[in-house]
Protein backbone atom coordinates (compact mmCIF):
# COMPACT_ATOMS: atom_id res chain seq x y z
CA UNK A 1 0.00 0.00 0.00
CA UNK A 2 2.74 2.38 0.92
CA UNK A 3 4.80 1.64 -2.12
CA UNK A 4 1.74 1.52 -4.30
CA UNK A 5 1.12 5.16 -3.52
CA UNK A 6 4.66 6.20 -4.06
CA UNK A 7 5.49 4.46 -7.29
CA UNK A 8 3.44 6.70 -9.59
CA UNK A 9 5.41 9.60 -8.20
CA UNK A 10 8.63 7.95 -9.21
CA UNK A 11 7.21 7.31 -12.65
CA UNK A 12 6.35 10.97 -12.97
CA UNK A 13 9.86 11.88 -12.04
CA UNK A 14 11.33 9.63 -14.67
CA UNK A 15 8.77 10.64 -17.23
CA UNK A 16 9.65 14.22 -16.47
CA UNK A 17 13.28 13.64 -17.24
CA UNK A 18 12.92 12.25 -20.68
CA UNK A 19 11.08 15.03 -22.47
CA UNK A 20 13.44 17.61 -21.05
CA UNK A 21 16.37 16.15 -22.85
CA UNK A 22 14.35 15.48 -25.90
CA UNK A 23 12.72 18.85 -26.18
CA UNK A 24 15.40 21.18 -24.96
CA UNK A 25 18.34 19.83 -26.80
CA UNK A 26 19.37 23.32 -27.85
CA UNK A 27 20.18 24.25 -24.27
CA UNK A 28 23.82 24.03 -23.36
CA UNK A 29 24.93 20.85 -21.70
CA UNK A 30 26.21 20.78 -18.18
CA UNK A 31 27.57 18.02 -16.06
CA UNK A 32 25.80 19.09 -12.90
CA UNK A 33 23.46 16.44 -11.60
CA UNK A 34 20.46 17.29 -9.49
CA UNK A 35 20.79 14.75 -6.74
CA UNK A 36 18.30 16.23 -4.35
CA UNK A 37 14.77 15.02 -4.07
CA UNK A 38 13.03 15.24 -7.39
CA UNK A 39 9.53 14.75 -6.12
CA UNK A 40 8.56 15.06 -2.50
CA UNK A 41 5.13 13.68 -1.75
CA UNK A 42 3.36 15.77 0.81
CA UNK A 43 -0.02 14.13 0.81
CA UNK A 44 -1.11 13.84 4.41
CA UNK A 45 -4.80 13.22 4.46
CA UNK A 46 -6.61 12.82 7.70
CA UNK A 47 -8.19 9.60 6.48
CA UNK A 48 -4.88 7.86 6.24
CA UNK A 49 -3.13 6.17 9.10
CA UNK A 50 -0.68 8.63 10.65
CA UNK A 51 2.02 6.04 10.95
CA UNK A 52 1.92 5.44 7.24
CA UNK A 53 1.95 9.03 6.09
CA UNK A 54 3.39 11.28 8.74
CA UNK A 55 6.27 13.47 7.66
CA UNK A 56 9.43 12.68 9.52
CA UNK A 57 10.82 16.14 9.04
CA UNK A 58 14.03 14.99 7.48
CA UNK A 59 15.26 13.97 4.13
CA UNK A 60 13.72 16.77 2.14
CA UNK A 61 15.79 18.02 -0.71
CA UNK A 62 17.50 21.35 -0.47
CA UNK A 63 15.07 24.17 -0.85
CA UNK A 64 12.02 21.96 -0.63
CA UNK A 65 9.80 23.28 2.10
CA UNK A 66 7.04 21.13 3.50
CA UNK A 67 3.92 22.12 1.69
CA UNK A 68 1.05 21.20 3.91
CA UNK A 69 0.39 22.41 7.39
CA UNK A 70 -0.72 19.04 8.70
CA UNK A 71 1.47 17.98 11.57
CA UNK A 72 1.49 14.52 12.96
CA UNK A 73 3.76 12.58 15.25
CA UNK A 74 6.95 11.56 13.53
CA UNK A 75 7.02 8.06 12.26
CA UNK A 76 10.24 6.25 11.71
CA UNK A 77 10.45 4.18 8.61
CA UNK A 78 13.41 2.48 7.08
CA UNK A 79 14.74 4.00 3.90
CA UNK A 80 14.50 1.83 0.84
CA UNK A 81 16.37 2.47 -2.38
CA UNK A 82 14.93 1.41 -5.71
CA UNK A 83 16.53 1.75 -9.12
CA UNK A 84 14.33 2.90 -11.97
CA UNK A 85 14.27 1.34 -15.38
CA UNK A 86 16.85 2.40 -17.90
CA UNK A 87 15.18 4.87 -20.25
CA UNK A 88 16.69 5.51 -23.65
CA UNK A 89 16.51 9.03 -25.07
CA UNK A 90 17.95 10.57 -28.18
CA UNK A 91 20.66 12.06 -25.99
CA UNK A 92 21.57 8.87 -24.20
CA UNK A 93 20.37 6.63 -21.42
CA UNK A 94 18.70 7.83 -18.25
CA UNK A 95 18.34 5.86 -15.05
CA UNK A 96 17.33 7.18 -11.68
CA UNK A 97 17.62 5.81 -8.20
CA UNK A 98 14.83 6.69 -5.80
CA UNK A 99 15.03 6.50 -2.02
CA UNK A 100 11.74 5.96 -0.22
CA UNK A 101 11.25 6.62 3.46
CA UNK A 102 7.88 5.21 4.30
CA UNK A 103 5.77 6.21 1.33
CA UNK A 104 7.73 9.37 0.73
CA UNK A 105 10.42 9.89 -1.84
CA UNK A 106 13.32 11.42 0.01
CA UNK A 107 15.92 11.42 -2.73
CA UNK A 108 16.21 11.00 -6.45
CA UNK A 109 19.64 10.39 -7.87
CA UNK A 110 20.65 10.10 -11.49
CA UNK A 111 22.53 6.84 -12.01
CA UNK A 112 22.89 7.42 -15.71
CA UNK A 113 22.59 10.72 -17.47
CA UNK A 114 22.89 11.74 -21.09
CA UNK A 115 26.00 13.53 -22.21
CA UNK A 116 23.99 16.33 -23.73
CA UNK A 117 20.88 18.22 -22.82
CA UNK A 118 19.99 20.53 -19.98
CA UNK A 119 20.87 18.28 -17.10
CA UNK A 120 21.11 21.27 -14.81
CA UNK A 121 17.36 21.68 -14.76
CA UNK A 122 16.51 18.13 -15.70
CA UNK A 123 14.97 17.23 -12.38
CA UNK A 124 12.64 20.07 -11.49
CA UNK A 125 11.64 19.73 -7.90
CA UNK A 126 7.96 19.11 -7.38
CA UNK A 127 5.96 18.86 -4.20
CA UNK A 128 2.96 16.58 -4.03
CA UNK A 129 -0.05 17.72 -2.06
CA UNK A 130 -3.64 16.74 -1.63
CA UNK A 131 -6.25 18.63 -3.59
CA UNK A 132 -7.90 21.26 -1.44
CA UNK A 133 -11.29 22.88 -1.90
CA UNK A 134 -12.44 26.01 -0.20
CA UNK A 135 -13.31 29.64 -0.42
CA UNK A 136 -11.20 32.68 0.35
CA UNK A 137 -11.21 36.40 -0.10
CA UNK A 138 -9.40 36.99 -3.37
CA UNK A 139 -8.92 39.81 -5.86
CA UNK A 140 -9.18 37.62 -8.94
CA UNK A 141 -9.67 34.01 -10.01
CA UNK A 142 -7.56 32.02 -12.43
CA UNK A 143 -9.30 29.21 -14.27
CA UNK A 144 -9.56 27.67 -17.69
CA UNK A 145 -10.91 29.95 -20.37
CA UNK A 146 -14.28 31.01 -19.18
CA UNK A 147 -16.87 31.40 -21.87
CA UNK A 148 -18.97 34.49 -21.57
CA UNK A 149 -22.03 32.37 -20.77
CA UNK A 150 -20.30 30.58 -17.93
CA UNK A 151 -18.89 33.81 -16.65
CA UNK A 152 -22.16 35.06 -15.22
CA UNK A 153 -22.09 32.15 -12.79
CA UNK A 154 -18.43 32.35 -12.04
CA UNK A 155 -16.54 33.57 -9.08
CA UNK A 156 -14.97 36.32 -11.10
CA UNK A 157 -18.35 37.80 -11.90
CA UNK A 158 -19.09 37.99 -8.20
CA UNK A 159 -15.80 39.74 -7.61
CA UNK A 160 -16.48 42.24 -10.37
CA UNK A 161 -19.99 42.86 -9.04
CA UNK A 162 -18.70 43.41 -5.53
CA UNK A 163 -16.49 46.29 -6.57
CA UNK A 164 -13.61 47.56 -4.52
CA UNK B 1 -7.61 61.77 -6.26
CA UNK B 2 -9.63 59.57 -8.56
CA UNK B 3 -11.21 56.38 -7.36
CA UNK B 4 -10.23 53.08 -8.94
CA UNK B 5 -11.68 51.85 -12.20
CA UNK B 6 -13.41 48.54 -12.89
CA UNK B 7 -14.44 47.62 -16.39
CA UNK B 8 -15.59 44.37 -17.98
CA UNK B 9 -15.95 43.76 -21.69
CA UNK B 10 -16.60 40.56 -23.58
CA UNK B 11 -14.01 40.24 -26.35
CA UNK B 12 -12.69 37.16 -28.16
CA UNK B 13 -15.50 35.13 -26.62
CA UNK B 14 -14.64 35.65 -22.98
CA UNK B 15 -14.94 38.38 -20.38
CA UNK B 16 -11.98 40.66 -19.78
CA UNK B 17 -12.03 42.65 -16.57
CA UNK B 18 -9.72 45.47 -15.57
CA UNK B 19 -9.31 46.34 -11.90
CA UNK B 20 -7.30 49.56 -11.70
CA UNK B 21 -6.54 50.72 -8.17
CA UNK B 22 -4.53 53.85 -8.87
CA UNK B 23 -3.61 56.17 -11.70
CA UNK B 24 -4.81 59.49 -12.98
CA UNK B 25 -6.93 60.65 -15.86
CA UNK B 26 -4.29 59.59 -18.35
CA UNK B 27 -4.10 56.00 -17.15
CA UNK B 28 -7.86 55.83 -16.80
CA UNK B 29 -8.16 56.89 -20.42
CA UNK B 30 -5.68 54.16 -21.26
CA UNK B 31 -8.23 51.58 -20.14
CA UNK B 32 -10.24 52.57 -23.22
CA UNK B 33 -7.14 52.16 -25.34
CA UNK B 34 -6.41 48.75 -23.85
CA UNK B 35 -9.88 47.45 -24.69
CA UNK B 36 -9.58 48.95 -28.18
CA UNK B 37 -6.33 47.02 -28.64
CA UNK B 38 -8.02 43.78 -27.58
CA UNK B 39 -10.87 44.36 -30.05
CA UNK B 40 -8.26 45.01 -32.75
CA UNK B 41 -6.50 41.75 -31.88
CA UNK B 42 -9.81 39.92 -32.13
CA UNK B 43 -10.42 41.39 -35.59
CA UNK B 44 -6.92 40.64 -36.85
CA UNK B 45 -6.08 37.32 -35.18
CA UNK B 46 -9.34 35.42 -34.84
CA UNK B 47 -9.33 32.22 -36.93
CA UNK B 48 -13.12 32.50 -36.91
CA UNK B 49 -13.28 35.79 -38.83
CA UNK B 50 -12.90 35.25 -42.54
CA UNK B 51 -11.16 38.56 -43.14
CA UNK B 52 -8.63 38.26 -40.28
CA UNK B 53 -4.90 38.02 -40.96
CA UNK B 54 -4.92 34.58 -39.35
CA UNK B 55 -7.74 33.29 -41.57
CA UNK B 56 -5.97 34.64 -44.63
CA UNK B 57 -2.74 32.95 -43.58
CA UNK B 58 -4.70 29.71 -43.10
CA UNK B 59 -5.96 30.00 -46.67
CA UNK B 60 -2.38 30.64 -47.85
CA UNK B 61 -3.35 34.12 -49.03
CA UNK B 62 -0.47 35.77 -47.19
CA UNK B 63 3.13 35.60 -48.31
CA UNK B 64 5.84 35.79 -45.64
CA UNK B 65 6.53 39.36 -46.75
CA UNK B 66 2.88 40.26 -46.15
CA UNK B 67 2.87 39.26 -42.49
CA UNK B 68 2.47 42.08 -39.99
CA UNK B 69 5.15 42.34 -37.33
CA UNK B 70 2.61 41.25 -34.73
CA UNK B 71 1.54 38.15 -36.65
CA UNK B 72 5.16 37.24 -37.35
CA UNK B 73 5.85 37.49 -33.62
CA UNK B 74 2.84 35.28 -32.79
CA UNK B 75 4.02 32.69 -35.31
CA UNK B 76 7.49 32.74 -33.74
CA UNK B 77 5.94 32.10 -30.31
CA UNK B 78 3.81 29.25 -31.69
CA UNK B 79 6.87 27.68 -33.31
CA UNK B 80 8.90 27.99 -30.12
CA UNK B 81 6.34 26.15 -28.00
CA UNK B 82 5.66 23.56 -30.67
CA UNK B 83 9.34 22.70 -30.84
CA UNK B 84 9.82 22.86 -27.09
CA UNK B 85 6.96 20.40 -26.44
CA UNK B 86 7.95 17.97 -29.16
CA UNK B 87 4.82 18.83 -31.10
CA UNK B 88 2.33 18.29 -28.25
CA UNK B 89 1.44 21.95 -28.52
CA UNK B 90 0.47 22.85 -32.05
CA UNK B 91 -1.24 25.77 -33.72
CA UNK B 92 -1.84 23.93 -36.99
CA UNK B 93 -4.52 21.26 -36.68
CA UNK B 94 -5.88 19.08 -39.45
CA UNK B 95 -9.17 20.50 -40.63
CA UNK B 96 -8.81 23.62 -38.52
CA UNK B 97 -5.97 25.41 -40.19
CA UNK B 98 -3.86 27.90 -38.29
CA UNK B 99 -5.32 28.56 -34.83
CA UNK B 100 -2.95 30.58 -32.64
CA UNK B 101 -5.64 31.45 -30.06
CA UNK B 102 -3.73 29.84 -27.20
CA UNK B 103 -0.76 32.12 -27.82
CA UNK B 104 -2.66 35.22 -28.91
CA UNK B 105 -4.72 35.46 -25.75
CA UNK B 106 -1.88 35.78 -23.26
CA UNK B 107 0.21 37.91 -25.56
CA UNK B 108 -2.64 40.32 -26.33
CA UNK B 109 -3.68 40.73 -22.70
CA UNK B 110 -0.08 41.23 -21.61
CA UNK B 111 0.14 43.96 -24.24
CA UNK B 112 -3.03 45.59 -22.92
CA UNK B 113 -1.62 45.55 -19.39
CA UNK B 114 1.62 47.13 -20.57
CA UNK B 115 -0.38 49.89 -22.24
CA UNK B 116 -1.91 50.71 -18.86
CA UNK B 117 1.51 50.63 -17.23
CA UNK B 118 2.97 52.90 -19.93
CA UNK B 119 0.17 55.36 -19.18
CA UNK B 120 1.21 55.56 -15.55
CA UNK B 121 -0.93 52.91 -13.86
CA UNK B 122 1.04 51.05 -11.20
CA UNK B 123 -1.50 48.98 -9.27
CA UNK B 124 -3.87 46.98 -11.42
CA UNK B 125 -5.04 43.51 -12.31
CA UNK B 126 -6.44 42.28 -15.63
CA UNK B 127 -8.36 39.01 -15.79
CA UNK B 128 -9.04 37.67 -19.28
CA UNK B 129 -11.22 34.59 -19.14
CA UNK B 130 -9.35 33.23 -16.14
CA UNK B 131 -5.86 34.34 -17.13
CA UNK B 132 -4.58 36.99 -14.75
CA UNK B 133 -1.86 39.60 -15.05
CA UNK B 134 -1.01 41.90 -12.15
CA UNK B 135 1.11 45.00 -11.80
CA UNK B 136 2.26 46.28 -8.43
CA UNK B 137 0.16 45.39 -5.40
CA UNK B 138 -3.54 45.52 -4.60
CA UNK B 139 -2.81 47.85 -1.68
CA UNK B 140 0.55 49.20 -0.58
CA UNK B 141 2.34 46.24 1.00
CA UNK B 142 -0.39 43.77 0.04
CA UNK B 143 0.08 41.42 -2.92
CA UNK B 144 -2.74 40.57 -5.29
CA UNK B 145 -4.56 37.47 -4.08
CA UNK B 146 -5.43 35.24 -7.01
CA UNK B 147 -7.48 32.12 -6.37
CA UNK B 148 -7.14 29.09 -8.62
CA UNK B 149 -10.47 27.53 -9.49
CA UNK B 150 -10.96 23.99 -8.26
CA UNK B 151 -10.93 21.76 -11.36
CA UNK B 152 -14.12 19.97 -10.39
CA UNK B 153 -16.04 22.51 -8.36
CA UNK B 154 -16.73 25.82 -10.04
CA UNK B 155 -17.57 27.59 -6.78
CA UNK B 156 -14.42 26.49 -4.94
CA UNK B 157 -10.74 27.37 -5.01
CA UNK B 158 -7.94 24.85 -4.67
CA UNK B 159 -5.13 27.28 -3.89
CA UNK B 160 -4.66 31.02 -3.43
CA UNK B 161 -1.63 32.68 -4.98
CA UNK B 162 0.00 35.98 -4.06
CA UNK B 163 1.22 37.96 -7.05
CA UNK B 164 3.23 41.15 -7.38
CA UNK B 165 4.06 42.12 -10.95
CA UNK B 166 3.28 38.59 -12.04
CA UNK B 167 0.85 36.58 -14.10
CA UNK B 168 -1.05 33.33 -13.65
CA UNK B 169 -2.74 31.26 -16.35
CA UNK B 170 -4.70 28.03 -16.06
CA UNK B 171 -5.42 25.40 -18.68
CA UNK B 172 -8.12 22.79 -18.14
CA UNK B 173 -10.96 21.12 -19.96
CA UNK B 174 -13.72 21.73 -17.40
CA UNK B 175 -14.96 24.85 -19.11
CA UNK B 176 -14.85 24.11 -22.82
CA UNK B 177 -14.50 20.33 -22.96
CA UNK B 178 -11.64 18.54 -24.65
CA UNK B 179 -10.52 21.52 -26.70
CA UNK B 180 -6.78 21.13 -26.23
CA UNK B 181 -5.34 18.56 -28.60
CA UNK B 182 -2.08 16.71 -28.07
CA UNK B 183 -0.50 17.40 -31.44
CA UNK B 184 1.61 14.23 -31.17
CA UNK B 185 -1.47 11.99 -31.19
CA UNK B 186 -4.25 14.21 -32.55
CA UNK B 187 -6.29 13.19 -29.52
CA UNK B 188 -7.58 15.46 -26.76
CA UNK B 189 -5.11 15.88 -23.91
CA UNK B 190 -6.49 14.13 -20.83
CA UNK B 191 -3.57 13.58 -18.47
CA UNK B 192 -4.29 16.63 -16.34
CA UNK B 193 -7.44 18.06 -14.78
CA UNK B 194 -5.85 21.48 -14.73
CA UNK B 195 -2.48 23.20 -14.71
CA UNK B 196 -1.68 26.71 -13.57
CA UNK B 197 1.56 28.45 -14.48
CA UNK B 198 2.84 31.56 -12.73
CA UNK B 199 5.36 33.67 -14.64
CA UNK B 200 6.58 37.22 -14.86
CA UNK B 201 4.32 37.93 -17.84
CA UNK B 202 1.07 36.50 -19.15
CA UNK B 203 2.48 35.68 -22.58
CA UNK B 204 4.75 33.10 -20.94
CA UNK B 205 2.27 31.90 -18.32
CA UNK B 206 -0.58 31.32 -20.78
CA UNK B 207 1.54 29.68 -23.46
CA UNK B 208 3.31 27.42 -20.94
CA UNK B 209 0.04 26.39 -19.27
CA UNK B 210 -1.58 25.49 -22.59
CA UNK B 211 1.51 23.72 -23.89
CA UNK B 212 1.95 21.76 -20.66
CA UNK B 213 -1.71 20.75 -20.65
CA UNK B 214 -1.34 19.41 -24.19
CA UNK B 215 1.63 17.30 -23.03
CA UNK B 216 -0.32 15.68 -20.20
CA UNK B 217 1.40 14.49 -17.02
CA UNK B 218 4.88 15.02 -18.41
CA UNK B 219 3.90 18.64 -18.99
CA UNK B 220 4.17 19.27 -15.24
CA UNK B 221 7.92 18.74 -15.22
CA UNK B 222 8.27 20.47 -18.56
CA UNK B 223 6.51 23.60 -17.27
CA UNK B 224 8.49 23.50 -14.03
CA UNK B 225 11.68 23.59 -16.10
CA UNK B 226 10.63 26.66 -18.10
CA UNK B 227 12.66 29.71 -17.05
CA UNK B 228 10.86 31.78 -14.44
CA UNK B 229 7.81 29.51 -14.27
CA UNK B 230 6.14 28.13 -11.15
CA UNK B 231 3.57 25.39 -11.48
CA UNK B 232 0.44 24.07 -9.75
CA UNK B 233 -1.04 21.01 -11.45
CA UNK B 234 -3.82 18.54 -10.71
CA UNK B 235 -3.48 15.23 -12.52
CA UNK B 236 -6.33 12.97 -13.55
CA UNK B 237 -6.01 11.11 -10.25
CA UNK B 238 -6.56 14.40 -8.40
CA UNK B 239 -3.02 14.54 -7.13
CA UNK B 240 -1.53 18.00 -6.85
CA UNK B 241 2.04 18.69 -7.92
CA UNK B 242 3.55 22.11 -7.45
CA UNK B 243 6.93 23.75 -7.54
CA UNK B 244 8.46 24.87 -4.23
CA UNK B 245 8.68 28.46 -5.46
CA UNK B 246 4.96 28.80 -6.13
CA UNK B 247 3.77 31.96 -4.30
CA UNK B 248 1.08 30.30 -2.18
CA UNK B 249 -0.79 32.58 0.21
CA UNK B 250 -0.26 31.73 3.85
Amino acid sequence: MKIHRAIPVAVLSVAGLVPLWQYEAHTASTTEVAAEAGVVPEAQTSSEAPSATAPDGSGYGTGTPPATTTTKPPATAAAKTVNGKLVKTVHGDVQVQVTFTGNKITAVKLLKQPNTGPTKSAVPTLIEETLQAGTADVDSVSGATQTSEAYVQSLQSAIDARGN
Amino acid sequence: MLAGVRRVEHIMGFPISVDLRDGDERSHDAVEGAFAWLREVDARFSPFREDSEVARLSRAELEPADLSDELAHVIDLCDFYEESTGGAFTSWLPGRGFDPCAIVKGWAVQGAAEMLHDAGARRFCVNAGGDVVTFGESEPGVPWRVGVRHPERADQLCVVLELRDGAAATSASYERGDHIIDGRTGEPARGLLSITVVAKDLTTADAAATAAYAMGVEGIAWAAAQPGCEVFAVDSQRRVFRTPGLPVAA
